[in-house]
C-alpha cells in the first residue's frame, strides 16, 4: 500500500499545542457523530451522519451488503459503506484532526455494545481507542471509518481513492480490504 | 501567537459541551469562556475567522484552475505541456484543497449547517462534488507523466479532465463563498466561531508547518510563472474600443 508524500510532513512538528488539535479533532467526531444526539440521516448528508448508527444507540451494529461494482462489502446500520484506511496498518486509529471532517470513524458510544449483522463475523470485530475521543470500531483490527462523499446508503464513492496520507478501500466480511488488482 | 495566549482559551470539556450544546452547564460555561476571552484576552496577532481562512484557501483554488485553464488552452492549441507543472498543480489541489481545505468543510461546516436545517440540499451536491474531485485529481496526478501528456489520446482526456474540474468549481467555491460561509457564520455563536478561526490555523499549522498559507501561494505562482499568466498586468484589456462615441 503506497503513501502518499504528504502524509507524515507535518505530524511531528513542534508547532501549536497538541491539546487544541485534540479539540479540534474531538469537535469534528461530536459534529459528525452527532455529538450522540440525533444523526442527520435524512439529510442526504451521508458521510457526516454516517458515524453513529442512530440516536442514542448503545449498540453498534456492523452489516455486510452487496454494493454495485464491488460485491459484499461492510456496511454500518444505516448501509453506509465502511472503509479502512491503508496507513492505519492493520491496527490502529491514524486518521485524525482535518482527516475526521471527510473520514468519519464509527464510533463506539461509552458503554456501548457491538452487533454482527448478517453475513459478518462478530470474532472479528472489536474496537481501538481513539487518539482524540472515545472509541472507534475494528473489524479484523481494521479501524472503519465512513465518507463524507457517500451521501446515500449503498454508494462507494471511497472506494481505492488517495487521500489524507493514503488508500482508502471498503472491506470484504472476510476481513479482507478490497485493494484492487490484489 | 503565545502560549500563553492559548492558555485563556477554554478547557477542552468546555468546548466539547458548548460545541454539543449536551448539558445547560455546557452554555454556561461557553458563555464563561467567552466572556472571559474577550475581555481578558492579551493583545497580540488577530486570528482571521473560519469563513476568511476558507475564502483565501479558495483563492489558492481559483489560482490552480486558472493554472488548469491555461494548460487545457494548450492542449487544444497542440502545444507543449510540462508534466510536472500539470503534477504540482494537482498536487496542491490533493494535498491543501482536498486533502485539508474541505476535511475542514466537511468536519465544521457542513455538519453545522445541516444541524441547522440550513441548505442541506446543497451540501450534499458540495459533498458529491468533493468526491468527483478527488477522482478527477487521482486522474491527473496518474496522468502526468511525459508519456502521457505526449500522447494524443491521453492529452485529449487530460483536457477535459481539467476542464470538468473548472467547471464543477467555479460555481462550487463561489456558491460557498456567497451562501454557505455567511450561512455558517450566522449559525454559530460568535465565540465558538473565533476559537475555530484558532482551531484553523492550529491545524494548518501542524499539517503544512509555519507560514503555510505563503508556500502554497508561492508554490502555485511558480507554475503560474512556468506557464506565463503570472504577470497580473497583461490580463488588463485594452479599452479604447468601449470609449463611447462621439
Amino acid at each position: 500500500m503506497r503513501r502518499s508524500r504528504r502524509s507524515d510532513q507535518g505530524r511531528h512538528l513542534g508547532g501549536p499545542p497538541r491539546t487544541r488539535l485534540a479539540l479540534l479533532s474531538a469537535m469534528v467526531v461530536l459534529f459528525t457523530c452527532g455529538c450522540g444526539g440525533s444523526p442527520s440521516s435524512g439529510s442526504g448528508t451521508g458521510g457526516m451522519a454516517a458515524g453513529v448508527q442512530a440516536s442514542g444507540a448503545r449498540t453498534v451494529t456492523v452489516r455486510a451488503r452487496p454494493v454495485p461494482h464491488l460485491g459484499k462489502v461492510l456496511v454500518n446500520s444505516q448501509g453506509y459503506v465502511l472503509y479502512v484506511f491503508a496507513p492505519d496498518g492493520h491496527r490502529a486509529v491514524t486518521c485524525t484532526a482535518a482527516c475526521l471532517g471527510s473520514w468519519p470513524p464509527l464510533m463506539l458510544p461509552s458503554g456501548g455494545t457491538l452487533a454482527a449483522g448478517a453475513g459478518v463475523d462478530s470474532m472479528l470485530l472489536g474496537s481501538d481507542p481513539d487518539p482524540e475521543v472515545g472509541r472507534v470500531v475494528t473489524y479484523n483490527n481494521w479501524p472503519l471509518y465512513t465518507y463524507a462523499g457517500d451521501v446515500a446508503p449503498g454508494q462507494a464513492s471511497g472506494q481505492d481513492i488517495d487521500l489524507n496520507g493514503g488508500e482508502w478501500y471498503v472491506i470484504r466480511p472476510s476481513g479482507q480490504p478490497l485493494i484492487p488488482g490484489s | 501567537m503565545t502560549t500563553g495566549q492559548r492558555s485563556s482559551r477554554p478547557g477542552r470539556r468546555a468546548v466539547l459541551l458548548s460545541a454539543c450544546g449536551l448539558a445547560a452547564g455546557a452554555a454556561a460555561a461557553s458563555a464563561g469562556w467567552a466572556m472571559s476571552t474577550s475581555s481578558a484576552a492579551p493583545p497580540g496577532p488577530a486570528v482571521i475567522s473560519p469563513g476568511e481562512d476558507l475564502m483565501r484557501e479558495h483563492g489558492v483554488l481559483k489560482r490552480v484552475l486558472l493554472c488548469y485553464r491555461e494548460m487545457t488552452a494548450r492542449i487544444q492549441a497542440g502545444g507543449p505541456l510540462d508534466a510536472a507543472d500539470l503534477h504540482a498543480a494537482a498536487l496542491i489541489i490533493h494535498d491543501y484543497i482536498e486533502g485539508f481545505h474541505e476535511g475542514l468543510e466537511e468536519g465544521y461546516v457542513f455538519p453545522r449547517l445541516v444541524r441547522a436545517g440550513r441548505l442541506t440540499a446543497t451540501v450534499s451536491t458540495l459533498l458529491v462534488q468533493h468526491a468527483r474531485g478527488r477522482v478527477i485529481t487521482q486522474f491527473l496526478l496518474r496522468a502526468a507523466t511525459a508519456r502521457q501528456v505526449a500522447d494524443p489520446g491521453a492529452r485529449a482526456q487530460i483536457a477535459a479532465a481539467m476542464q470538468a474540474f473548472d467547471r464543477m468549481y467555479e460555481p462550487h467555491e463561489a456558491r460557498e463563498d456567497t451562501v454557505v460561509f455567511p450561512a455558517f457564520r450566522q449559525v454559530v455563536p460568535a465565540g465558538e466561531l473565533a476559537d475555530l478561526g484558532w482551531h484553523f490555523a492550529d491545524l494548518e499549522h501542524q499539517q503544512f508547518g509555519t507560514d503555510e498559507f505563503t508556500a502554497m501561494v508561492a508554490r502555485v505562482a511558480s507554475i503560474e510563472h512556468n506557464l506565463g499568466i503570472y504577470d497580473l498586468a497583461q490580463f488588463t484589456p485594452q479599452v479604447t474600443q468601449y470609449t463611447p462615441p462621439a
